[in-house]
């Protein structure tokens, strides 16, 4: 076991690698140069080739590459030009919105979409059945950032239930305003992200069901006279549970490219939000910071993902 | 000169394991087999599944990648992939698969399908070529019509038949036959072997038939060889395997066929217990140390078996059998 | 080597003309007709179709006839001018510009796009996997490590990245960069099946028969696996519709002046927009949401009629 988990972490590292050295590439690519803006434009064009000389900007690009790495590993990302400050306070204040909001909307997803597969797959052919499979064809096909605009016109806007804007509101003083006042931000974008996220856990889960019911080991307990009841909840449910878990690792690529969506319809102050701001200032700091913790949670999801699975399933180890 | 010469055979097939996924041991589907298959003879190749018969097919019909080992056809050796691009050695030597539904495209028409190696080896006119796919549907038995439907528009049978019409499109001088009846029930068993006999006197094709049912082996193959674990056990010729085995594995595989007189059956049962009892008891005389068949020594000019030379000799005059 | 088989069997040169008519008669209906039976069959998807196909080529041709930079002229007169007049059927922008032309030029452009991506991402994707799944081995080792590589990057990160960087990109150059990241899905499911297709004897028998490995990848085992292709290049194409619009939404898709769906639900970003002068954008969700429905619809239709025990069409 233990050596599919280090087998797997040892992919990984030229993977990192690889990302960061594309990512290191894509900013070098950016027009401009970190000193545009951060000095008087008056500067003397003399000076800024000084300062470029100095900071290292003339050596050859695995040379400037090693010393970004080496700032990289001491926690140093850089100053933003936009923000004025280092990239990672600016970042590790954004950090916590994103991952709430994406930690609640999976939490969401998983209440709506587990009794919603078991219940089709029980009731397989049935109008219950047809009902949940229109849901998320409909679910499926429509891009999500549609569903948000719309969202946040009807019940944001039309109807006025929820804040359309921020990630706590300002009148909020003692702790559990501030929590409550948080909560009700993040309530409608996790909300509908996860309404329109759960095809694949109810397709999923669906098909085991199904599966499971004609399986001869359900037959067996059903003949012996378990109730049926039983049969879902300590057969069926609990064999289909671990691949479903799993599959919370693969979501979060699904998830944080989602934020970058969710944080600019809801203007909510998260690294989403703040990538797409950065993006219009070309703040490239800031740009090349977030693209690699994108990266790096993916990775890590995926990581967590596959080796959920490898415990679930022998197969997947023998590779 | 014989027409496939099988000199040492080996295919292995490594196992990867260990933190670094090295080759740690290999499987040995196939582990050094010799033999000889004459041109215009079918020669049957025995052993349950598992034992290397049908990788040894697949060897020689060049699907599978030889390990170690030669495979001389017209004094080339084809496990190697130029000279079998050189000879157009599968014009010469085609193939019949065990399961007829997977080996005929279920998206391409029966025309297309028999056609397949005429275009590459053939290159004839549009209408030299549906005529020859018509002759050859004429020749398994089948009607002009099936020329435009797909396979899954037939029988068992009849799809073993567009099989066997494949493969003697490019009237190739052997036929690896991979189980040819053995998916099919038994009164199309007989149908399908009358046809691939028919197509042998008629054509002169050899065969390699290779199959686990002794009794249709009786029915086909001049000679045969049994096989078990990757290596050969017993060779000879029908009147030596049937009449006079000598190799344990032989006569389990004698006692399996079932016996279809009722009368018989308690004697039946007695002897194939009684081989059972023999193998139990004295399985280290017929293999080595290893669980594994010895090298094979000959007995008579036909017979060969797989033990020690003294083993061999005593069994052989216990048979009867005239001393080479 | 021909007198051979003329002499063991029954059929000379001469018949052949009749018996090839008599096995015309005898042929089986195609896969077309097959898929046309079962949208016969089913009148809503049949609705789809014709939406779908009538829609396309609407604002296909229609857009046309509009002089796009003329219609982006700002026109200080017409500023949100109200739906449902003579002059404007669909009311204007901020800008004073028509939103119902601007609705037809853009669905052209970011149906266009979505056409554009859904060809090369499902070709390179569907070869992708024929390729991996077919040759194993080493190949499908690298080709599967490089799968793995492009799944973790931040695709949406990296698209915005990508499009900053390119100094002069227009729709060509967006859709290219689109693709480089959309062929994933797609080469999986193909790599599977084929991975299971070509462990089927009807390869070997190829293999036996001469042909060479490309001509078994692409006649051989790419027909078998067509229906899973069609499926899913119509739900990949309901996909890409929400890629590009995606993007314009944020910003970052086709320059300002070129009209899209996704700049038109821009529009909604501003508060005030959003709910005063909702013509200028509604539309151009609701038009979205219609067309991925439609789309996807048919991709259902299409998997029932692969699936022959779900067929509703007449048999033949």
């Amino acid at each position: 076991m233990w050596k599919t988990i280090l087998r797997r972490l040892l992919i990984m590292i030229p993977e990192v690698i690889l990302l960061s050295v594309l990512v290191f590439l894509l900013a070098k690519a950016m027009p401009g140069d970190p000193f545009t803006g951060s000095i008087n434009p008056k500067a003397d064009p003399a000076q800024i080739k000084h300062l470029m000389e100095i900071n290292g900007l003339n050596d050859p690009w695995y040379q400037q590459y090693w010393n970004w790495v080496v700032h990289l590993f001491h926690g140093n990302l850089g100053n933003s030009y936009q923000y004025q400050e280092p990239v990672t306070r600016l970042i590790e204040g954004r950090a916590g919105n994103t991952l709430w909001l994406a930690f609640f909307t999976m939490i969401l997803t998983y209440a709506f979409a587990l009794p919603l597969g078991v219940y089709a797959g029980r009731h397989e052919g049935k109008l219950p059945d047809t009902i949940i499979r229109f849901y998320t064809y409909v679910t499926f096909c429509i891009p999500v950032f549609v569903i948000l605009v719309l969202g946040i016109w009807i019940f944001g806007y039309v109807l006025g239930w929820f804040p359309t804007t921020g990630s706590v509101s300002s009148d909020a003083q003692t702790w559990a305003q501030t929590v409550g006042s948080r909560f009700y931000h993040i309530l409608l974008p996790s909300l509908l992200g996860a309404l329109f996220g759960t095809v694949n856990i109810v397709q999923y889960l669906r098909s085991e069901v199904i599966d499971a019911k004609h399986s001869d080991y359900v037959r067996t307990a059903r003949s012996k006279g378990v109730p049926s009841k039983d049969i879902y909840r300590h057969h069926i449910f609990r064999n289909s549970l671990l691949p479903i878990a799993a599959f919370a690792g693969y979501s979060i690529t699904g998830l944080l490219n989602g934020s970058i969506f969710t944080e600019t319809v809801f203007s909510y102050p998260g690294m989403g939000l703040l990538f797409v701001n950065s993006i219009s200032y070309r703040d490239y700091t800031v740009i090349t910071a977030l693209v690699l913790i994108y990266g790096i949670l993916n990775l890590v999801g995926t990581l967590l993902s596959d080796i959920i699975l490898s415990i679930v399933d022998p197969r997947v180890r023998i590779e | 000169m014989s027409l496939i010469e099988i000199k040492d055979l080996k295919v292995h097939y490594p196992i990867r394991s260990g933190f670094w996924n090295r080759i740690t041991d290999s499987v040995k589907a196939v582990d050094g087999i010799t033999f000889n298959i004459e041109a215009g003879e079918t020669y049957g190749l025995v052993g349950e599944s598992g034992s290397g018969k049908s990788t040894t097919g697949k060897s020689v019909v060049g699907l599978e990648k030889v390990t170690s080992g030669s495979i001389l056809y017209n004094g080339k050796d084809i496990t190697k992939r130029d000279n079998r691009r050189k000879l157009d050695y599968n014009r010469d030597v085609q193939m019949i698969f065990q399961d007829s539904l997977s080996s005929l495209n279920p998206r391409k028409r029966i025309e297309d399908i028999i056609a397949e190696p005429l275009r590459n080896f053939e290159h004839l006119s549009k209408d030299d070529e549906k005529l020859r796919v018509l002759q050859l549907l004429n020749i398994v038995g089948l009607d002009a019509d099936a020329l435009y439907k797909y396979p899954h528009q037939f029988s068992g049978g009849q799809r073993q038949r567009i099989g066997v019409a494949r493969a003697v499109a490019t009237n190739p001088k052997l036929i690896i036959a991979d189980e040819p009846v053995s998916a099919l029930d038994l009164s199309v068993q007989a149908q399908v072997l009358n046809f691939m006999k028919k197509i042998q006197r008629e054509f002169g094709i050899s065969y390699l038939f290779i199959s686990h049912d002794l009794g249709v082996v009786r029915h086909m193959c001049n000679n045969i060889a049994i096989m078990n674990r990757g290596r050969l056990v017993e060779i000879g010729t029908r009147e030596d395997i049937y009449n006079h085995p000598l190799h344990i594995y032989t006569k389990r595989l004698l006692a399996a066929i079932p016996e279809t007189n009722v009368n018989q059956r308690v004697a039946h049962r007695a002897s194939r217990l009684a081989v059972e009892k023999i193998y139990e008891e004295q399985q280290d005389k017929y293999y080595d140390e290893n669980g594994m068949a010895y090298p094979l020594v000959q007995v008579s000019p036909t017979h060969s078996v797989a033990l020690p030379e003294t083993i061999a000799k005593q069994l052989a005059s216990q048979e009867g059998e005239v001393q080479a | 080597m021909a007198e051979n088989f003329e002499k063991h069997s029954d059929i000379s040169a001469a018949d052949l003309a009749r018996l090839n008519q008599e096995a015309q008669a005898e042929a089986t209906p195609s896969t077309a007709k097959i898929i046309w039976n079962e949208f016969k069959a089913d009148k809503p998807a049949m609705a789809a179709l014709f939406i779908i196909v009538g829609f396309i080529a609407f604002v296909m041709i229609g857009a046309l006839f509009i002089n796009t930079p003329k219609m982006m002229e700002t026109n200080i007169m017409d500023y949100f001018d109200k739906p449902f007049t003579t002059d404007f059927w669909l009311g204007a922008d901020s800008g004073g510009r028509s939103v119902a032309k601007q609705l037809i030029v853009g669905s052209r452009n970011s149906i266009g796009i979505a056409i554009g991506l859904t060809v090369i991402s499902s070709t390179v994707g569907i070869c992708w996997g024929l390729i991996s799944g077919y040759f194993g081995g080493y190949i499908d080792w690298g080709m599967q490590r490089v799968y793995d590589f492009t799944m973790m990057l931040p695709m949406l990160m990296m698209i915005i990245v990508l499009v900053t960087i390119i100094p002069h990109y227009n729709a060509v150059s967006l859709t290219l960069i689109f693709s480089l990241f959309y062929w994933e899905g797609t080469s999986r499911l193909i790599r599977s099946r084929t991975l299971a297709e070509t462990q089927k004897d009807y390869v070997a028998a190829s293999k036996t028969s001469g042909t060479s490995n490309w001509k078994i990848i692409f006649q051989g085992i790419m027909p078998n696996i067509s229906s899973l292709i069609i499926i899913d290049t119509t739900l990949s194409f309901a996909e890409n519709i929400g890629v590009e619009t995606g993007l314009s939404y944020l910003g970052f898709g086709l320059p300002t002046q070129t009209p899209s769906l996704g700049t038109m639900i821009a529009n909604a970003n501003d508060p005030t927009n959003i709910t005063l002068y909702w013509w200028t954008w509604l539309p151009a969700a609701l038009e979205i949401i219609v067309l991925c429905l439609s789309i996807s619809y048919i991709g259902q239709v299409l998997r029932r009629a692969a699936d022959a025990s779900q067929r509703q069409g007449a048999a033949d």
